[in-house]
């Protein structure tokens, strides 16, 4: 029976127009809201390029992508957009708050993907590190303890404007191994954030704020996502005690069945590691797929976040931690604000 | 013309004021209020009264606020009595150099702050090379840093009203009292001055009020150092988010700047009267 034939028979055999125009109809357009800059654009070469060439899907980006838009989004009604970009704690604030759909993982088919890149919330596209970075000539830290002795390594600091990110290293500055920062002593944190508060010259919110930073000699020494520093001969870096976090794509509640229909395929698209590897092309972050990393390029490995010697020596983030106690740290971490 | 026709002709506007601009504020008003499935609660007063900590960065940006009303009135208002004593053609010049930051994008205003302030900016090579100082001065990234942004931002809501007022002033005014002898302070202070008062006090109120609002010179300048109540309201908003929360903190806010400006028409009718 030809496809065509069996589609009409199919539909013959169906009671209702309702579920026959849902397994009929799949959008040839979708609307994805992700954080934009040179993610956007690994987005669009890796994952919609390759699925437009093989289904005539395309989708649609825009950006940037924060948690209250996408409340905005839900609560002002259907408006269109299916995927939203969401860090690893947000998925599960956005799922606490009813934002976002469960995903068909079997309608996926995903290639072989980490566990934990499979949420039945999200789809975790992209594993980022956070780590520190220096400008080249400076004493080069080994660790949390080094850098944040500004005695020794003298120089101003640029530190993420994130409690998230904040306070593990402190914790690793007290002497806190990676493997036992969770849960988070955030008393101890504090205190040490107290004791080099006056080295930081500038807390970050933008992540092309540290690169600049350094280049401009505004300061030494950065806190940093490791896709705006490697590669490029200014910095030094290094990954060990650095935060290895992901991102995820995730549904927006209420979207229509002929578009999640068109999100599975881009989905699938993104699990497939020789689309991941054209992605890390264009930003030095990884994707799920633990075949990967025979197709990257052997010798910048180490530019990596996933790459075995990075991963080993890298935290994770810990979500579910800070689902809990992330609003309490908030306001201290406003109050120590006021204090600089 | 008629009442009747006089309202015919507002009403357009009146109600795209209120569909636009009012119901949405109303709206605002009323989250702060409201919990899904409890109804009416006062929960989000509450949380703010006993963790302070959100009220102390309003605290903090009314003090920023007044010090750069402060800086510039300090700067706008001497600017603005120098105008007045140009020629026409140099005053043509001066008001465009005054208003000629209006067309330039707010963002690109304030990244150029950094050219000019960073510690390889042109002012701290220019010090360095005259030998005033040895290392560089930390203008950025600080108060300091955003207060000097804020003042060039806000200088020509202060200066064009200013002048207005100034320029407005009859000058045989000035040679009356100097011909019955008074002495230029003198008449700067009893003649001059007073007259400007209303257009300094209205000027003052308004470049205040926009600098509670502040948003992207405290982020770009301010290094994350100086919280300011809209950065708060974006973290509220954008990442938490607790809208709840950011409507009862705009809430206050709102009612501290119509106090300020009642306080404001209180003044005036006292001085008018």
């Amino acid at each position: 029976m030809k496809r065509r034939s069996f589609v009409k028979a199919a539909a013959a055999s169906l009671p209702t127009f309702g579920i026959l125009s849902a397994a009929r109809a799949q959008s040839k357009e979708i609307r994805m809201i992700e954080s934009g800059g040179l993610s956007g654009d690994s987005i669009q070469v890796g994952y919609i390029d390759p699925l437009k060439a093989k289904t005539g899907i395309n989708v649609v980006r825009e950006s940037p992508s924060s948690l209250g838009k996408l409340r905005a989004l839900v609560e002002s009604g259907q408006s269109g957009t299916t995927l939203f970009e969401l860090g690893s704690g947000v998925v599960l604030q956005a799922k606490k708050l009813g934002l976002i759909e469960k995903l068909d993982w079997a309608a996926i088919n995903p290639a072989a993907m980490f566990p934990e890149a499979k949420n039945e919330y999200g789809f975790g596209y992209q594993y980022f590190s956070t780590i520190m970075a220096w400008r080249k000539g400076q004493k080069e830290p080994k660790n949390f303890v080094e850098f944040f002795d500004t005695k020794a390594f003298p120089g101003k600091r640029t530190l993420p404007d994130y409690p998230h990110y904040c306070l593990p290293f402190a914790l690793q500055a007290a002497g806190v191994p990676i493997d036992k920062l969770f849960p988070l002593d955030v008393d101890l944190a504090f205190k040490k954030l107290n004791e080099i508060k006056k080295d930081v010259a500038v807390w970050w919110k933008a992540g092309a704020q540290p690169p600049q930073l350094m280049k401009d000699n505004e300061v030494q020494y950065a806190i940093c996502w490791s896709g705006r520093v490697v590669g490029d001969p200014a910095f030094g870096l290094n990954f060990a005690g650095g935060k290895a976090d992901l991102s995820y794509i995730a549904v927006v509640k209420g979207s229509k069945s002929e578009d999640k229909l068109a999100a599975w395929k881009l989905y699938h698209e993104m699990s497939l590691p020789e689309n991941q590897a054209k992605a890390a092309g264009v930003i030095s972050y990884t994707g799920p797929s633990p075949d990967l990393d025979a197709l990257l390029p052997q010798d910048k490995l180490w530019q990596f976040p996933t790459s075995k010697q990075n991963k080993a020596v890298q935290y994770f983030e810990n979500a579910e931690w800070w689902a809990d106690n992330g609003e309490a740290v908030n306001k201290k971490w406003e109050a120590f604000k006021l204090s600089l | 013309m008629n009442r009747s026709t006089g309202f015919a002709f507002i009403a357009p506007l009146l109600v795209l004021m209120i569909v636009a601009f009012n119901l949405p504020i109303l709206y605002m008003l009323g989250l702060a209020f409201w919990e899904k499935g409890q109804g009416f609660t006062l929960e989000h007063y509450e949380g703010l009264l006993e963790a302070p900590v959100y009220l102390r960065v309003l605290g903090n940006t009314l003090r920023i606020s007044l010090i750069a009303t402060i800086a510039n009135v300090a700067i706008g208002y001497p600017l603005a009595h120098w105008m007045r004593g140009l020629g026409r053609r140099a005053r043509l010049v001066a008001i465009a150099l005054v208003v000629l930051p209006f067309w330039v994008s707010i963002l690109v205003r304030t990244y150029a702050w950094i050219v000019v302030l960073g510690n390889g900016g042109l002012v701290n090579r220019g010090l360095q090379w005259l030998g005033l100082t040895d290392a560089p001065v930390q203008f950025l990234y600080n108060e300091l840093g955003v207060t000097i942004g804020m003042a060039n931002v806000l200088l020509p809501f202060l200066v064009l009203p200013l002048f207005a007022a100034m320029i407005r002033i009859d000058d045989r005014l000035l040679q009356a009292a100097a011909s019955l002898g008074a002495p230029p302070r003198t008449i700067f202070w009893k003649v001059y001055f007073p007259l400007t008062l209303p257009a300094l006090a209205a000027g003052t109120l308004l470049v205040f009020i926009l600098c509670l609002g502040f948003y992207v010179t405290p982020a770009v300048l301010g290094g994350g150092r100086v919280p300011m109540i809209s950065n708060l309201l974006d973290t509220l908003i954008n990442q938490i988010p607790r809208w709840e929360q950011a409507s009862a903190i705009s809430t206050i806010l709102l009612i501290v700047a119509l106090l300020i400006f009642a306080g404001y028409r209180r003044l005036d009718r006292k001085a008018s009267a």
